[in-house]
């Protein structure tokens, strides 16, 4: 800030020493209690649990601690459990968004249309997302248990299995267990964002088009679907980066068995951080899902602003 | 092109009626008005005819054709939103062909057409822009032209000008009347500005309450309004009204509140004693009287508008608003002589009809 004042005929007025200072300083002065905040919160544990990727850091072993480098990093390039979880993920990730983004347009779809109880339908649908995903995740296993449950017998009855067997306990079909139980419980958010970005659609635009000669098939493909596309966008992408991390079903419902077929790399961080107890080889392993998930946000962040710009 | 009746259309929201047995006829390449207040009807009306919304009784026949059960875009018609109801993601261009696209129609003929109906409207320079990137004039320039490309049987207004400021709508009213007398299409108009009702209408149809109050041309609607409710909505300043009770006799007059007696020059068709309203257009009172039975009115208010003054006046307690374009009356206080010549009064019964 230039505080020097200029008056005809007579010297440059400079204020005192600390009164500049203090004006210099003041915008920083506002800021920083924030700032100490975030810092302290955030950027702290950030660094410390980066640190513990290249440090050798055993909870149950009073000697590690020590730096080790890279280390870390070539055992996980040969490590054939992470690359497993590494497409467990991914085949985990896709079908779960995909599934749960369909059934949810679905939903979004017969709830915007009006009928008697609709405000009840509508609140009923956003319930599974308020059931906490531990409580989800034990309700689908029993579900899926053939002691207790009836979806094996169900399955049984309409000929899909050859006995009620628990499919948790099949190495083949063990990741159906928790993506049908996310499925379930992720279909809310869909159903919900997307409806309220179908009720934000002027209704005279489908009354223009229905005019203009379109049916429903083309009132859905020209109006509802060009006016969804940046939710979706939106909802798919965030969808994608929770879901990836998301560990909490298949902890709770196969713990990543049976045999590793249904761990993915959220989950076996958690295996090797709570289990093994090997907090710097968890923390190598996160580091790594990190900058993939980072890479993958910037590549649809890019691709957003590309289709803007088309726009 | 194509006559449109209605026969006895009727419209009910559950129990709640909105229109009651509107009949209507309207003749091929006639330019049709609906007029009335808000909640009368008019656009209810329309959008049966457009098949927006279920006919509850009656028929509704284009070309001679029931449509009644017909999906709108069986019906041959086009149709134009007060809030255009462009499709935002497409460009002008793509969104005047867009009913030709879903009807298959070749290319060539798409581009040739397009460009036709944007050559008519002076669109060809915006023809790649999106609809955001218009002004409002534009945006209703391109409604019209997303009407025209399909040559209809019919267009359907509906409130088309309501959203611009008013002197695009002025410019936009002109250019409709201009569209219309070029392409000769049967029309139907929604409004609720009786200005854009006279100017434009081949016939009016003044509405209220769900019910047809009148159907006439612009003239006739102001010449010899039917009721009271058409006498008070057509015209600008509205009609005075005097309620009071007639005398017959030798010198017939009209005493009104504050026992004020109106003179009438000759004999009205009213029984002697009876209740009447009496109404007479402020562009029709004439400020200057003559003779002993001259009234006096107060000046309670001076409006100039520029064309002319609008006068304030009252009579007994009764106010009613006088026209002139004569400028001396700008400084008028006090008292100013008036006259209300036989010619332009309207009388109306109890029952609020002509009489």
């Amino acid at each position: 800030m230039e505080y020097t004042l200029r008056r005809k005929g007579l010297p440059a007025i400079r204020p005192p020493l600390m009164k500049r200072i203090a004006d210099a300083s003041a915008p920083y002065l506002y800021t920083a209690p924030a700032l100490i905040l975030i810092v302290t919160v955030m950027l702290v544990p950030l660094v410390l649990g980066v640190s513990y990727a290249f440090r050798d850091v055993q909870l149950l072993n009073p000697f590690s601690g020590a730096f080790i480098g890279l280390g870390h990093f070539r055992a996980l390039a040969e490590d054939e459990a992470f690359f497993r979880s590494l497409r467990n993920t991914l085949w985990w990730t896709g079908a779960s968004v995909l599934l749960q983004f369909t059934f949810g347009l679905i939903l979004a779809l017969l709830l915007d249309k009006p009928f008697r109880g609709r405000a009840l339908a509508q609140a009923l649908v956003f319930l599974p997302w308020a059931v906490p995903s531990f409580l989800a995740g034990l309700n689908w296993a029993w579900l899926f248990n053939p002691v207790v449950g009836p979806v094996p017998h169900w399955l049984y009855a309409i000929g899909i299995m050859s006995q009620p067997a628990n499919i948790l306990s099949d190495p083949q079909l063990a990741m159906w267990g928790p993506i049908v139980a996310n499925i379930w419980w992720g279909i809310p958010f869909f159903a919900i964002t997307l409806l309220a970005a179908l009720q934000a659609i002027p209704r005279d635009l489908y009354e223009a088009a229905s005019i203009d000669g379109a049916g429903p098939v083309q009132r859905f493909l020209s109006i509802t679907l060009p006016f969804l596309a940046p939710t979706i966008a939106i909802t798919i992408l965030l969808r994608t980066v929770w879901i990836s991390n998301f560990a909490d079903l298949i902890v709770v419902m196969t713990g990543g068995g049976p045999a590793d077929r249904t761990q993915i790399v959220a989950s076996y961080i958690f295996t090797q951080a709570f289990k093994r107890l090997d907090f710097g080889y968890a923390s190598a392993v996160a580091l790594v899902l990190l900058a993939l998930l980072l890479a993958y946000s910037l590549l649809i962040v890019i691709l957003r602003q590309w289709l803007i710009s088309k726009d | 092109m194509a006559s449109i009746d209605i026969a006895n259309i009727q419209k009910s929201y559950g129990s709640h009626p909105v229109l009651h047995d509107v009949d209507l006829a309207i003749r091929d390449g006639e330019f049709v008005v609906l007029v009335g207040p808000s909640g009368c009807g008019k656009s209810t009306l329309l959008r049966m005819i457009a098949g927006l919304e279920s006919v509850t009784a009656g028929e509704i026949r284009i070309a001679g054709k029931r449509v009644n059960e017909l999906a709108p875009k069986d019906r041959d018609i086009a149709m134009v939103f007060q809030s255009y109801a462009l499709y935002p993601h497409m460009s002008v261009a793509r969104n005047m062909s867009y009913s030709l696209r879903l009807r298959k129609t070749p290319k060539g003929k798409i581009l040739q057409v397009v460009a036709g109906a944007a050559a008519k409207l002076g669109l060809e320079p915006l023809l790649e822009r999106r609809p955001r990137a218009l002004s409002g004039g534009q945006r209703q320039r391109v409604a019209m032209g997303r009407a025209i490309v399909r040559q209809p049987k019919a267009f359907l207004f509906d409130e088309p000008l309501s959203n611009l400021d008013a002197r695009l709508r002025e410019q936009m009213r002109a250019e409709i009347k201009k569209l219309h007398k070029d392409l000769g299409a049967t029309s139907i108009y929604v409004t609720h500005d009786q200005i854009e009702a006279m100017t434009l209408a081949d016939r009016i149809v003044a509405m209220n309450a769900g019910v047809v109050q009148q159907v006439g041309s612009p003239l006739d609607l102001y010449d010899r309004p039917a009721n009271l409710f058409v006498a008070g909505f057509i015209g600008s300043p509205g009609m005075n009204f005097f309620e009071g009770r007639y005398h017959a006799g030798e010198r017939p007059r009209l005493e009104i509140a504050g026992g004020v007696g109106i003179p009438l020059e000759t004999p009205a068709p009213i029984a002697e004693g009876d209740f009447t309203t009496l109404g007479i257009r402020p562009e029709h009172v004439v400020l200057a009287g003559h003779g002993p039975e001259t009234l006096l009115a107060n000046v309670d208010l001076v409006e100039p508008t520029g064309f002319g003054i609008i006068l304030h006046l009252s009579l007994g307690g009764s106010s009613f608003k006088a026209f002139t374009h004569e400028r001396s009356f700008l400084t008028a206080s006090g008292t100013v002589p008036v006259r209300f010549p036989d010619h332009s009064l309207h009388f109306f019964g109890q029952d609020g009809k002509r009489i």
